[in-house]
Formats: C-alpha cells, structure tokens, sequence
C-alpha cells in the first residue's frame, strides 16, 4: 500500500505538470484527489491493515493528499496567471476607435473672466454689487459730476429710454457705465466701502468688430480713512499679476473722467511682447487698460458720505475687452452672437 | 489736437532734434495723452535737391528720356516721363528708400531703382504731388533760382524740419487752457523745469482816440464779455509763408491773411476769433438771442433755422454769425475788404454746446467755447491778433480804443491746501515747500497760512470749470511729482469677509451645473429685440420699455422674456448643428408703471433636435429642470399642467414649475406657429425659470433621512387606459392605495399601438413598498396591490395581467 501511495503520487505530479489548462487540470484533480478519486479508493483499504500499520499508512496518506492538493493549487495559481497573460496581450483592440460621445456644454468666456475678477477682488475683501441697467439719468451721469451741458458726455453716446422722464431723475437711459452702482451703493451702505460692479453696459455706438452696443465693464470702489493713490495702484498690480498668473507692471497717466479727482489713466506692460514694443500695444510697451482716480467730494456728497472724513478711490475697466485680449478675440460682435462655433471653443 | 514743435518753440526752450518721443510720453505721463508724434522732416527722407546734367532719348519708348542727375556727390542715371524737364535743372529728386506717392494718389510707397522698358532707372523726379507740396506747374516741380544747391535735403527746402504732436482731444476736456500752443508751451515748461518765455504784447498800442465798434450785449447770461476793435488799411491777400506754414503743419488749410490770423491766434492761444468786414456791418453789434424761426447762411454756404436759446452777433438789420459757432457770409472777410472788426468774446459753455447740438454743427470754435474759457484771454487774444495784422498787413492801422463789454470779470479764486492731505492722498509724503515749488511752477501763486496750509491763487486760465477744490490742487501735485514715482502699496485694512452676494454666488453655481452637468452651452444674447421678433414670437408690445434711439429694427424694444433671442440662437445654429443645448442667464424688463421698469434675472434654456426622436423634447427639459432645481433647492419642485402659458409656448405641452407653492417657471414645447415663424425645422423644447425668485427663498441643506434596515418588495403595475389621463393622476392613485408603505411610484413605460384600444394607452409603474421597522408580510402586500388595482379601475383603467 505504501508502494501504491508513492507511485499514485509520482504519477500525480507528474500529470499536473503536464497539464496546460484550468479546465484539464480541474479533472485531474477530481480524479486523483476527489471524493471518489484514486486517492480516496487506495484509503479506503486502510480499514483492513493491521493496527500497527494502521496509523502510519493513514499518516502517509494525509502526506500524500496534502501534498498533491498543494501542488494542484501551485498549479492552478500558474494557470490562472498564464491565463490573464495571455489575455493582457490582444491586439484586436483598438484604442485609437472613438467611445460613445459624451456631450459636454460650455461656459461663456465672458462669465469665466467675470467670475475670475470676482473672486480676485473677493480675496481681498471686495464685495459684489448689482446695480440696474436700465438707470436714471441722474445716477448715470448727474450723481457722478457730469451736468448736462458736460463734453464729458460726448464720450458716451447714451440709448434713452422712450416716454420716461422725472423731475428727480431725468431722462431714463440704459448705463453707459457701472458707475451709477456708485452712489447707489454708497446710499445704501455709507462708508467704509470695498465693492466691485461687474456688469453689463450699453453705449449708443455703431457697431464694428472692436465696437458693439453691449459689453461689460468692472467698477471697483475703495473709500476708507487714508486711502491714497498708491493703494490704488497696488491693488491693481495685485489684481492684474493675479489675473494673468505672471507679473505685471502698471503705468498711472493723467486723465480725465469728472466723478474722479485727481483722474488717472491706467496703462498695463504688454502681455505680448513684455513691454518691448509690438502691434498689440501700437509699439508703446503698453496697454490702455483701466480709468480710476479719488472719488470727486461731489459724488461721496451725492452718496451722503462726508468726504472730510472719507477718502478712496474708484476704478472702471473692460471685461469684454480683457476677455478678448486674454482669448486673443478680434471681433467683439462673437461674444454676443450666440454661434455655438464659437463658444464650444471654450 | 495737432501741435506743431517748432510753434512751442516760440516760447520754450525745447531740443526737437533729439527724440521728440520723450518729450511726447513726457507729457502723456504728466499732462494728456499723445497720440501721435509725425516728424514732417521724415516725409522727405533720402529726398534732395538734383541737377538734371544731361538728357538722353530712351531707346525703346518716345515719352521717356534717361537723364543723368547729380544729387551732390553722385549721378544717378533717372528715366522720367514728364515734358517739362530741361539739362541744368533744379528739381526734387526721390533717391532709392524714399516714400512716394504716385502721380499724388494712394499710400506713398517706396522707391526702388528699376528698370523702365529695359533702362535702370535709379531714382525719380517728382512732381509736387508726389512729394506732398503744393505746386502751380503740371511735371516736375522747378527748384532752379530758388537758391539751393545739387544735394540739398528737401526738407530744408520746404521748410518741413517741424515735428507735429497729435494730443487726444478727449484728455483736454477739462483743460481749456491746452487748447492752443501758448498753453501746451506753459505746460510743457512746468514739467520740463524750462523757463515760458512770455508773450510780450506790450507793444501794441491802441490809439487813445478814434473809431471804436460799438457793441451791445444784451444777455450777458449768454455772453459775459465781448471785446471789439477796428481796423483799417487793410489789404486782402494770400499769408506770408512762415504764417501758411504753421498753420498746415497743424490742419488748417489757409486762405488769406485776415482769416488765417484769426486762425493763427486761435491756435496759438485757444481763443476763436471773428473778423467782420465792417462795411457790411449797419448800426452797431448787437448780441441777442435769435428770434423764433430767424435765419441765417453761415460760412460754409447752408441755411439754418434758429431757434430762442441760440445766441446771435447781429446788427441792425441782420444776423452775422451764431455767437462762438460760426459767422455768415453776408459780412465775411473778401478781397475786397478793407476795413474789419475783429471780435474776440468769451460765450457760455453750456450754451454754446446746446446750441451747437441743436444745430449739429462742430466746429474748432464750439470745441474750444464749450470748455469754459478764461474771459482775461479775450483780451488777450485781441491784442495778439492786432499785433499779427499791423505785422503781415504793412497798410493796416488801428482806428481807435478797443471796446470792452462786460459786467466785470470773475474775482481770482483762492483755495486752501492742506498739505498732509496731499500727502495722504497720494501716499507719498509731500512738504509744504515741495507743493509750494510744484504749483508755482504752473503760474498759481501760494501763501504760507500755517505750517501745514498753503492758501492758493489759481491763475485765471485754470479757474473756470478746471481747478477750483483743494482735490484740483492735489491732482496738480500728484502729475508734477509723477505717478510713476509713486510706489504701489497694498492699503493698511482690517480683515473682513465681504458680504455675500447670493445671486452671483448662485449665477456661477448654475451655470456650472447646466454647462458640465446637464451639457448645455451658454450664450449670451442682446437685452434688446424688435417688432419683428416680437411678432414672430406672438408676443404683444405691452409691459415692453422701447428705446428713442436705436441703431437697428431688431434693437428696438428692451426684451421680457429670453425666448425670442434664443430661438434666433436655435435657427442660426442649426445649420451647422444637429442637436442644440444652449442656456442664458439674463436680464429681461418690464413696464410696471413705476418710473424704474422691473428687472430681474432669468434662466432660459433651449433644447433642439433636428432628428425625429422617440419622445417629445419636453420631457428631455422637463428632467433636467428637475434633477437641476433639486440640485439648486436642495429638495424637490412641482412640476404641473400650465393653464396659462406663454403665447410662445405650445398651449398644451406646458408645465408651470412651482417651489413653495410660487410658480418659478415654464417648461414647454415652443408653440408651432412660432416655429414656423422663426423657420426653425427641429423639435424644440424650452424652459424659463425666474432667477431672482429662485434666489428669494432661504436656502436649504439636504435633510437626511434614515437608511431602511429591512428590504422593501417592488411591484409592477400594468394599466391601460383613456389617452388623455394624466399620468400625474394614476400615480396619485396609486399613492393612494397606502401612503405610509408606499415610497415610490415610478413609470417605466408607455405604449400606444396596436395591442391596445384606440385612445388608449398602456401605462407600467413600478412601486415601491416598504416599512422602515420590519419586513412586509405576502399578505400586506396582496392588499395593497388589490387597493391600487381598485384604485386604477375606478378611474376607467383596466388592469393588465390579471
């Protein structure tokens, strides 16, 4: 019986080794080390050994068992692996063929550049403010230091607004500027004030590719004590070099706008060419960005803020016009259009 | 405005040879923008004088002939075209590099040797055009006797050496001083540290007797001085050319001595001016407000119609000029005349402005009245007028005194400045003695008040609408030290946490979720359409605020509702699209009978597909107005049959969406007719939700609730039914059949065919059952199964697969 065990395992062995599939091997071991296999049938004549041969052939046949059961598992395990092997190479699937089209919508460029300036500002502690666009003619120009009779307002062709006038207001016309939210929001808050208006505007202007009756402009407005120019142009610094993730150097030029004293211009270092000179900034270096200045006493009056014990300043630049220089846009009338070839690009 | 270097010259110092491009960002940085530096000199580069040695026939072509040129140095062998030329001549020769202008049209190009039918020709003689100077002959302009050498620069030649700056009229709106060369010189020896030389009109002398024009202001509202003198002796002819010169170096074209001077002054000093003959004047100036309907032909030959508020220079009989506008022919400067009056007055801004409006007629005169001008210069500007004519005009004399109307001249301005003020202002610390320095270097004078206060005299010719608060002063400061020398700080603030603005906050929020949730593109469309649109959309003009002035028809009204626009956006886009998902958030306004209209911020969302799909697009919208509102409410919304929809809306394919019992919106199929309308050949499908409603409620968190332990049954429930049940219903009766195990009934198909009735449909929900305490019994469940069976049948349904 001994003999039988050793030569039932040798040959057990050695069919596993020859075997080369799962399933193969599966009766293999059925039937060797199954319930009805082999190695059961050769155990079971134990029974009939003699008592002191009893215990040593039985322990031999655990031996046994064990061991072929380790070697089928052994065997398996190696399977298996040459199994996924085998499947880890295909070269009938193809990468290159497209999947399922999944739809995917789009932002407008104009609502990313919005929302990038307002969390710029928002960081350093600037709130949003809202302001209608449909406005008074008092709050669009009066309110701001622009008298009727003013050149100033040649430099913004205005759309009225039919059958609407009041004594208080004047005319209604739709903002030219976000300005208005000026003295709107110094009324209803008083001072200190950090705001910015991002909105819509509407200039009375023939339309061209650099020109159009809608865009969108930013307000910024910092009154507190001791509020001087040179904050002003740090955080514009800090805002620009935020905005286009590399340092940017500004350039103060006077100017002039009546609800600002003194009035500045604010010019940018060319994104383009790094202030060397290029068609983008007309061979300046530089690129005429932002109107800011000290709010003028007459509008903080408008406002109901004293402006002997107040001071700051307030600025207005072009969304439109920084999402274009940013996306390298030539034509404004694209932002408005609504051409789906056009927005799907971003 | 165009300023000429050499002019500015006549009163500072300035080097124009070595880069006028500082000089010109000097001044951008310090005092307004320029726009343009145009060297006149560069216009004739590599142009000099030529003498024409020798002239050969060219031997393939009879109206041609090759010269030899010396242009001082060298010979340049040149063919030529032109008939006049002759050997010994003197002309204006363009060498290789130049920019000309063929026979004077087009953009000047530049000049290369060629070959002309096969000869080299190195160069080109040129015509007067071609160089840009004016000339009375036809061919080649003729130097010869004019006293230049071969090789000579054409600029020197023509006198071209100016550099011409072009300052953006725009940054001068509230300078009425900058408006004429004597100002910008002021300006620029401020800022240059250079010493203005001054006008010295000493030497005009009136006579203390003699004619005098008697003048009559009657508003001096309108007209706070007016300043008059005769002048007689005159003789009518072309200006001297240092006079033409400056004046075309600038812009102006001239066209005789008397109206160039006036010109010239007027460049010089900002001061417009008119000359009258006198002999077309009867009786004396009046200045009066025109009479209702008077007319007048003003000197550009058309005839206006007056109106009360515009002011006139009148004499007894007639009108002869619209006051600070423009004069008329019927008293103008001709060659004929003799004897003049010269005006120099200072009229009302605003007035000026509102009748040049109401006229629509600009002129460099309005421009410059409209700035507020110092009523000192009048005088000013006569004298230097004067002083011009009895110089070009040797005949000339002053007939007598000059008048003076007026009801005294504003008093000089003082303004205190407190210099820690500046300081603060600027953020840079400035001393009294610095600002003292820097003011007086502009002509204001200052007087120490106390140690930190200086008091400040404006000079006349800044004080009229210009500087006139202490912030004036700190801008006068803040340019002469230089914004560039002002480092940027960040401000010394306390921290906070600016407040939220909900709305924007949830703008970008949802678009967000439309844009990378739902896959629906923004756009952006105008806050206007027109009467077309509207018609188009079935929408009535009511409730509409409507624009006075409009660039195009369909900019006319302020819009109520996003649809119209976005249907444009669905009709363009399908040419190139088949299946469209737009989205907008926008403004619409409305007419509520207040002064302000209502604005408020809405949704619009437009779904479009070109192929015929199983299902109505509807129900593609209705789902994500669902998933999207219970994403933005945190719970869910009501979404029910609308008995009032919108006229753009298909009357019977529309839901009202409702939160907290208040409708937000509309989900519909777009009305057929408006389809049609808008040429839109794809099934289309819309939503509108109100999003400043949306932002009025208080905003939730999701509230939990607890995972069921024990398993809950599904059953399915097969009806057929009338087509016109709503679904809405059926689940309501199958709720109702036990509305604690029941959690959710959901449909999971439809079917209309042939294996049921006509006017019928099969409907299958799936329902959920389950108690959040035990598991439910087979008995429990057959009940509720037979009451929802019960409950389908009462409402006509018949029950499949029992």
């Amino acid at each position: 019986m001994e003999k039988q065990l050793n030569l039932l395992k040798v040959q057990c062995l050695e069919s596993i080794s020859k075997i080369n599939n799962l399933h193969d091997l599966q009766e293999l071991e059925v039937r060797y080390v199954g319930r009805k296999g082999e190695l059961t049938m050769i155990l079971r004549g134990v029974k009939d050994l003699s008592a002191d041969q009893r215990p040593l052939i039985g322990q031999l046949g655990n031996q046994v068992k064990n061991e072929l059961d380790a070697a089928f598992a052994a065997r398996k395990l190696d399977l298996e692996k040459q199994d996924i092997a085998k499947k880890l190479h295909d070269p009938m699937f193809d990468v290159t063929a497209p999947g399922p089209e999944i739809g995917r919508g789009h932002i407008h460029p104009l609502s990313q550049v919005q929302q990038e300036v307002e969390e710029i500002f928002n960081s350093m502690g600037f709130a949003v403010m809202d302001g209608p666009e449909v406005e008074s003619e008092y709050y669009n120009f009066e309110g701001l230091n622009i008298p009727g009779w003013h050149p100033a307002r040649d430099m913004q062709d205005t759309f009225f607004i039919k059958g609407k006038e009041d004594k208080k207001h004047g005319r209604m016309v739709l903002r030219t500027h976000t300005s208005p939210v000026q003295v709107r929001t110094m009324e209803k808050f008083g001072a200190p004030l950090r705001v910015i208006v991002p909105g819509r505007t509407f200039r009375y202007e023939a339309t061209d590719a650099s020109h159009d009756t809608t865009f969108y402009q930013v307000e910024g407005l910092l009154i507190d004590k001791d509020i001087s120019i040179s904050h002003l142009k740090g955080v514009i610094k800090e805002f620009l070099t935020r905005l286009f993730k590399k340092e940017v150097s500004v350039r103060f030029r006077p100017g002039y706008f009546p609800f600002v004293e003194p009035g500045l211009e604010v010019d940018f270092s060319c994104l383009i060419c790094g202030g060397k000179g290029c068609r983008v900034c007309k061979h300046t270096g530089w690129v005429e960005f932002l109107g800011a200045g000290m709010v003028h006493e007459n509008v903080l009056k408008a406002g109901g803020i004293d402006p002997k014990e107040w001071q700051g300043w307030a600025f207005g630049f072009g969304l439109t016009r920084l999402a274009m220089m940013r996306h390298g846009i030539d034509d404004i009338r694209l932002l408005s259009g609504g051409d789906l070839r056009f927005i799907n690009q971003f | 405005m165009k300023v000429s270097l050499n002019w500015i010259k006549d009163f500072v110092d300035i080097d124009t040879t070595k880069e006028p491009q500082k000089l010109a960002d000097l001044i951008t940085v310090r005092t307004a923008e320029v726009e343009e530096v145009a060297d006149l000199a560069g216009n004739f580069k590599n142009m000099v004088v030529g003498k024409i040695e020798k002239i050969g026939p060219h031997p393939d072509a009879d109206k041609l002939q090759v010269t030899q040129t010396n242009v001082g140095g060298k010979t340049l062998q040149i063919v030529c075209g032109a008939s006049n030329i002759y050997e010994g001549m003197l002309a204006p020769v363009a060498m290789s590099g130049a920019m000309v202008r063929w026979h004077g049209e087009g953009d000047p190009v530049e000049l290369k040797p060629t070959k002309l039918r096969g000869v080299l020709s190195d160069g080109m003689l040129c015509a007067g055009e071609e160089i840009g100077v004016e000339s009375k002959i036809d061919g080649i302009y003729d130097l010869t006797g004019v006293g230049f050498k071969e090789g000579t620069a054409l600029s020197k030649v023509f006198s071209k050496d100016d550099v011409v700056i072009e300052i953006d009229n725009k940054s001068l709106t509230h300078r009425p001083d900058l408006w004429g060369h004597y100002g910008i010189a002021r300006e620029i020896a401020a800022i240059t540290g250079k010493p203005l030389k001054k006008m010295d009109l000493s030497k005009v002398k009136f006579p203390s007797s003699g004619e005098s024009p008697k003048i009559e202001v009657k508003n001096f509202d309108l007209c706070p001085r007016y300043c008059g003198v005769i002048i007689t002796g005159i003789v009518v002819k072309e200006s001297p050319d240092w006079l033409k010169e400056r004046l075309m170096a600038i812009g102006y074209r001239p066209i005789s001595n008397i109206v160039d001077i006036t010109n010239y002054v007027m460049a010089e000093l900002g001061q417009p001016l008119h000359a009258f003959d006198k002999n077309y004047i009867k009786g004396w100036i009046i200045v009066r407000n025109a009479e209702k309907g008077e007319k007048i032909t003003t000197l550009d030959g058309q005839e206006r119609k007056l109106d009360e508020k515009t002011l006139l220079i009148a004499d007894h009989e007639k009108a002869v000029a619209i006051a600070g506008i423009m004069g008329s022919e019927n008293s103008e400067i001709n060659d004929g005349t003799t004897e003049i009056i010269i005006e120099s007055a200072n009229f009302n801004p605003e007035s000026i402005r509102k009748s040049s409006t109401r006229l629509g007629l600009r002129t460099e005169a309005v421009q410059r009245f409209e700035k507020s001008l110092d009523p000192v210069l009048a005088e000013t500007a006569m004298r230097r007028t004067c002083q011009l004519i009895l110089e070009v005009c040797p005949g000339a004399k002053i007939a007598g005194p000059f008048t003076d109307v007026n009801q005294g001249l504003p008093k000089p301005l003082k303004v205190d400045l407190d210099v820690q003020k500046v300081s603060s202002k600027i953020g840079v610390s400035i001393s009294l003695e610095e600002a003292q320095k820097m003011l007086e270097s502009l002509d204001f004078e200052t007087v120490k008040k106390s140690e930190k206060i200086l008091t400040v005299k404006i000079p006349s010719f800044r004080a009229t609408k210009d500087v006139s608060i202490e912030d004036d002063l700190v801008e006068e400061i803040t340019r002469l030290y230089g914004y560039e020398n002002i480092d940027p700080t960040l401000p010394d603030l306390p921290i906070i946490v600016p407040m939220r603005n909900k709305e924007r906050t949830l703008k970008h929020e949802v678009r967000k979720q439309l844009a990378f949730v739902f896959g629906m593109t923004e756009i952006y469309n105008y806050s206007f359409y027109g009467k077309d649109e509207m018609t188009k959309a079935l929408i009535e003009d009511k409730d509409h605020i409507e624009l006075q002035n409009y660039l195009s028809q369909d900019q006319t009204h302020l819009r109520t509702t996003l649809v119209p626009n976005m249907l444009k956006n669905i009709v363009s886009n399908l040419r190139f699209y088949e299946d469209i998902k737009i989205f907008e958030i926008g403004r619409t306004y409305r007419e509520i009978g207040q002064y302000f209209p209502l604005e408020e911020k809405w949704i619009g969302g437009a779904i479009a597909h070109k192929k015929n799909q199983k299902m109505s697009p509807f129900y593609e919208a209705k789902s994500i107005v669902t998933e999207f509102l219970k994403q933005f409410f945190k719970c869910e919304v009501e979404i029910s049959e609308q008995s009032k929809a919108p006229s753009y809306a298909h009357p019977s394919r529309c839901a009202k969406i409702k939160y907290q019992g208040q409708v937000i919106g509309n989900v519909f199929e777009v009305h057929p007719l408006v389809l049609s309308n808008f040429e839109i050949q794809a099934a289309t499908a819309m939503f509108e939700l109100n999003f400043t409603k949306m932002c009025s409620f208080d905003e939730n968190f999701v509230k939990y609730s607890q995972i069921p332990k024990f398993p809950g049954i599904e059953i399915d429930v097969s009806v057929v039914i009338d087509s016109t049940k709503k679904v809405a219903e059926l689940e309501k009766a199958i709720m109702k059949a036990d509305e604690n195990l029941i959690k959710r009934v959901r449909l999971f198909d439809i079917y209309e065919g042939e294996n049921v009735g006509q006017g019928e449909k099969a409907l299958a929900f799936r329902v959920l059952l389950q108690a959040i305490e035990r598991t439910l019994t087979d008995e429990e469940m057959a009940k509720i199964q037979q009451k929802i069976f019960a409950n389908l049948q009462k409402l006509g349904g018949t029950i499949r697969g029992i």
